[in-house]
């Protein structure tokens, strides 16, 4: 671990000069020789070395002469110091990797034609390159096949010892799950213990392996990689916007990659602050779902005999028809619309055009509901801003990071990783607030193990905490002495005491944590669905405001609040004005200038300012016959919300229902109208991530069958309506949302943003924070004493997830409720033993499966089976402020049977 | 007019000079071998380099020598091979080519696809009898390839010899690949 990052935001290393082939460089004192030479952009061969993780120095071909010195050095492992004289070229240097690549290839059995790396290795290249034509003495290894993993095959006869896969595990992921062992007279990668491989299956050692000895499943011998069609387009599964491979043979999409396989190993040990390129398990490994056979391929009606295939003419025309018809009859008021964030953006702002001004209804909503809006509406009224305020790097940079009920290994397993490196490599102090033992709670300096739903009462705590140390920040006092009087005031109805009995964490702990976060120079919050999908999400993430802006955290570099996104493009469904609240931008639909300008823009005059009903209103107002028809991209709402809030009734009270998806969901077997609609890997357009970035989303197929883009089908429909939109490309839609939100593309940076707490805190603070503050306690005291959560699991996202075969391998729905060991052996629950289940909404019999993550008191079930039905069990609970729904958790009975 | 022109006319008339200047050629063929032969019936002998159809080739046992490396497809000029490949489900990590196709309407014959061949699973032989009705017959398949493979064998395995590839069967047991055996398959799976 000699060679940690030389440069970090706190020291700044000594500038040294050195000589490298007569030419006179300066470098960082301490950074890789390697690292030096490469930044002169000379290539030096290296097989082991990447720059996210420290120089191992096993391949022996990075060799250089330093002048001084009678053998050539390993440049990775050899430290940059001052007055150095490095050669890097020459015969002798040639002849000396020549060796080294031999050395490598006597034991490398010669099976290039089998092997999937065959193409797209590091040691062919090598081999090519030195010209190495003849072995003396080569040898072969005759290791088995290690096979026993679900995901990866171990071919350790391949393997050339270079520690990379290993490393990458260690030291970026921070999962360390393989290790090298002496076996059968060969060092080789094992997973941990020689047990089967059983780790998150991020797949990146299977991406750094320079050779074929890591190799995938699920496409194992089916390609050679010069046949692929490499696509590179965006993830669609969560927030982190990860870019990635979709390569392609033919119509069917064979592995994916990422930046990562086909790697530069040229880098500063400081770029790693902008992630390492690497892909999660559903990336990786859950693209099937893409040319799945499940696929809808033609559009459908229903007739008496049940959905028809009909041709596409035929159904749009009908379609709009029915649409006209409803419009006409109701008026514009009974019909909405839901999207899913998974949409491009691009879509997503077709579709609230289309909503607006064709059908001139503002019912629409998309999947940010479910969370995600409570962070953008809490922000928005505090702060003026729209989405998280830092950037990856800052993450990686703070000095203490306050995770909140974000349990972001499993939901966003990529962007975890700029926490655990800011744990991990800049050694910041984590105060992990959860009620289960997260990945991050066993790596975080503070965890804090919170009894179920009571996140929010310990940032209460946290603040309450802050007032009583005096950890302010000095300059409050000044700026805006009443809001904090008015704090000070609220805050002084909660004891620590009462709030260490609520969470269940001592006091001390809640002071400790308290002291980390406001002393530290940058400080960040991060909070998740354990805070946004529980009850009152939008007053808990007011408070987490507070608590940034009583420590002065709000405005300082590195500092701020941040969530990450569940779904692809959750943020684009804000800024495209998915949201009855929102127009594109986001601007408050509320704003006479705002509705103005758009329509003006358009040429269609706006529905009221009033009008727009959200998800929650548009279910309702479905049951009770106010809404006629219902227009649904994507979206699933009969599988997503629990049984009780009725759903399927307020479905079958449609006189329209049309969907329009991929697949043949729950809620589009009740359709009236099913049209067949593309996956990502099929659109062309931009998803914003949640950092706010536009990236790119490219076609690597065709749409498969006669499905279509989504926005296509919108332009039809307003073609069929009368209202013909003018758009023929994707193109066209771009160049209005530039007209209209200049900037917003921003060449897929993004852009900063300035939050502003001072409106906010002058104008009825006082009176809204003494409302939110004062423990109400437990929202559901219902003396049932497990507290049930609906968790997310990291091989899955949403219900799309479960189409991808891969994943489903990985992680099938086990059907069992996880609980701690000690809760089974209390309740002397056998490993496969059953339970019942009661909770107030209904009781249900189901398997129970040990968990060593859980805490004592709790239960969980993925959120993303629905088999048994766990999540009909919830109650829904509706925010007052930002009608977002919440079925997340409840209290339940267990009973062993 | 007595010329000497017309006499020879005369002579040549009168004697029939014509014919026996053709019974000449007739008789003269008579005596030595016939040039063409009766075709179907009778085959020219061919020299074992000859570039004929392809055929894919087994070990003795019985199986495929073919493990699908695509590596004809790629060094193929016209670009008329296509291979697919999968893991074998009977054989575990053995890797196989589940399709193979050859558009012999496209193939251009010159073996480049036999040198790229590593384990020699592809071989040239001496049957160059394709016409059909149907040109789509001439899309070869594994099947026909195999069938190809196994009634000339012996002339596939002259060619190899001819092209320098393979000298008998000891080399060809040589090139084989051995895939590795799968480890674990006896042990219990962790939990």
């Amino acid at each position: 671990m000699a060679l940690k990052p030389v440069t970090t935001p706190d020291t700044e290393a000594a500038t040294i000069s050195l000589s490298i082939d007569g030419e006179t460089v300066t470098a960082k004192e301490g950074v890789s020789l390697y690292d030096v030479i490469s930044s002169m952009g000379k290539i030096v061969p290296a097989m082991c070395y990447h720059y996210t993780f420290d120089p191992f120095g096993s391949c022996g071909m990075c060799l250089v002469l330093q002048e001084g010195k009678k053998s050539p050095v390993r440049s990775c492992t050899a430290k940059a110091t001052e007055g150095m004289v490095i050669r890097t070229d020459g015969d002798d240097l040639f002849a000396a990797r020549k060796k080294a690549v031999e050395k490598h290839l006597s034991v490398h059995p010669l099976d290039c034609p089998v092997c999937d790396a065959d193409g797209h290795c590091e040691l062919q290249d090598m081999a090519f390159e030195h010209q190495v034509t003849d072995l003396a003495n080569a040898k072969q290894k005759h290791i088995p096949e290690d096979t026993r993993s679900l995901v990866l095959d171990f071919n350790m006869n391949r393997c050339i010892a270079c520690g990379e896969c290993i490393n990458i595990c260690k030291d970026v992921q921070r999962i360390d799950a393989l290790q090298f062992m002496k076996k059968g007279g060969f060092t080789q990668v094992v997973a941990k213990g020689d047990h089967a491989l059983d780790c998150e299956f991020c797949g990146d050692c299977l991406a750094v392996c320079p050779v074929g000895a890591i190799t995938n499943k699920f496409s194992k011998y089916v390609y050679k990689p010069w046949q692929l069609r490499k696509t590179t387009t965006t993830c669609n599964y969560c927030g982190d916007g990860c870019q990635m491979y979709v390569e392609t043979k033919d119509t069917e999409v064979v592995r994916v990659t990422s930046p990562l396989s086909w790697k530069n190993k040229w880098g500063d040990r400081v770029d790693t602050i902008n992630g390492h390129s690497g892909l999660c398990v559903r990336g990786r490994f859950g693209f099937q779902f893409i040319d799945s056979k499940d696929r809808l391929k033609e559009p459908l009606i229903r007739k008496e005999t049940g959905l028809v295939p009909t041709p596409w003419i035929e159904a749009l025309d009908t379609t709009a028809e029915r649409l006209a018809h409803v419009k006409s009859r109701y008026g514009s008021e009974a019909i909405a619309g839901l999207m899913t964030a998974r949409c491009t953006n691009e879509e997503l702002y077709v579709f609230q055009r289309f909503m607006r001004t064709v059908l001139g209804t503002n019912n629409l909503d998309s999947s940010a509901r479910y969370g995600h809006m409570n962070f953008v509406r809490a922000v928005h009224h505090a702060l003026g801003i729209n989405r998280m305020m830092n950037t990856s790097a800052d993450i990686t940079k703070a000095k203490a990071i306050l995770v909140v009920g974000a349990n972001v290994t499993e939901t966003n397993p990529v962007a975890s990783l700029r926490v655990k490196a800011a744990i991990g490599t800049y050694k910041a102090s984590a105060i992990v607030v959860d009620s289960m033992q997260t990945n991050l709670a066993k790596l975080a300096s503070h965890p804090a193990m919170v009894k179920p739903g009571t996140e929010g009462t310990f940032v209460k705590g946290l603040v309450k905490s802050v007032l009583e140390q005096d950890l302010i920040d000095p300059d409050l006092a000044s700026q805006d002495p009443q809001a904090l009087a008015a704090l000070k005031a609220a805050a002084h109805t909660i004891s620590l005491e009462t709030v260490a009995e609520e969470t269940g964490v001592p006091v001390e702990m809640i002071q400790e944590a308290a002291r980390v976060f406001a002393e530290a120079p940058r400080s960040v919050i991060v909070c998740g669905e354990g805070i946004l999908r529980q009850h009152d999400g939008y007053d808990h993430t007011l408070s987490l405001i507070d608590l940034a802006w009583v420590t002065g955290k709000l405005n300082k570099p590195g500092c701020g609040i941040n969530t990450f996104a569940e779904e692809g493009n959750e943020q684009g469904a804000v800024d495209m004005g998915v949201a009855p609240e929102f127009l594109p931008g986001p601007e408050a639909y509320e704003q006479a200038t705002a509705r103005q300008k758009f329509s003006e823009a358009w040429g269609s005059t706006l529905p009221d300012a009033q009008a727009g009903k959200s998800l929650v209103e548009i279910l309702e107002d479905c049951r009770t016959g106010k809404i006629k028809a219902l227009y649904v991209v994507g979206e699933n709402p009969l599988a997503t919300l629990p049984k009780s809030f009725g759903v399927e009734e307020a479905l079958s009270q449609l006189e329209l229902l049309i969907c329009q998806d991929p697949f043949m969901t729950e809620t589009a077997q009740h359709a009236h109208v099913v049209f067949p609609a593309c996956t990502f890997a099929e659109k062309d357009g931009t998803v914003t991530n949640q950092e706010g970035m536009v990236q790119f989303v490219r076609p690597a197929l065709d749409p498969l069958g006669e499905s279509a883009l989504d926005w296509h089908i919108m332009v039809g429909l307003a073609n069929g309506m009368g209202h013909a939109l003018p758009y023929e490309t994707t193109q066209d839609i771009q160049a209005e949302i530039r007209r209209l939100l200049p900037g917003y593309y921003n060449l897929g940076q993004p852009r900063p943003v300035a939050p502003d707490p001072t409106a906010y805190l002058r104008n009825g603070y006082a009176e809204s924070v003494d409302a939110r503050y004062g423990v109400r306690g437990r929202t559901q005291e219902s003396g049932r004493p497990y507290g049930l959560k609906l968790i997310q699991l990291i091989y899955h996202s949403g219900k799309l997830s479960t189409k991808a075969s891969g994943l489903m391998d990985i992680s099938p729905n086990t059907g069992a409720l996880r609980m701690s060991l000690e809760e089974c052996e209390r309740l002397g629950i056998a490993e496969g033993g059953r339970v019942r289940v009661t909770s107030d909404q209904g009781s249900l019999e189901l398997g129970v499966q040990a968990d060593v993550n859980m805490l004592p008191g709790t239960c969980a079930f993925p959120e993303h089976f629905n088999d048994p039905p766990v999540k009909d069990l919830v109650r829904v609970v509706v925010d007052p402020v930002t009608r977002v729904p919440y079925f997340k958790s409840t209290q339940v009975t267990i009973e062993k049977l | 007019m007595d010329t000497p022109a017309q006499t020879k006319r005369f002579l040549d008339a009168v004697l029939f000079r014509e014919i026996w200047k053709a019974m000449k050629v007739t008789f003269k063929h008579m005596l030595h071998r016939p040039m063409t032969f009766q075709y179907p019936r009778e085959k020219r002998t061919i020299p074992d380099a000859h570039r004929g159809a392809l055929g894919l080739l087994r070990y003795d046992n019985g199986q495929e020598r073919c493990v699908g490396c695509d590596l004809c497809e790629v060094a193929c000029p016209s670009r008329c091979i296509k291979v697919i490949s999968e893991e074998d489900k009977s054989l575990p990590l053995q890797r196989y080519a589940s399709e193979f196709y050859i558009d012999i309407t496209k193939c251009v014959f010159c073996g480049y696809c036999v040198e790229a061949c590593p384990v020699n699973a592809l071989a040239m032989t001496k049957m160059y009898e394709y016409s059909t009705h149907d040109k789509r017959t001439l899309l070869f398949d594994k099947e026909r390839l195999y069938d190809i493979g196994e009634q000339h064998l012996e002339d596939a395995k002259k060619y190899l010899y001819a092209h320098n590839q393979e000298d008998d069967d000891e080399e060809s047991r040589a090139y084989r690949y051995h895939f590795p055996q799968p480890i674990g398959k006896t042990e219990a799976p962790d939990s």
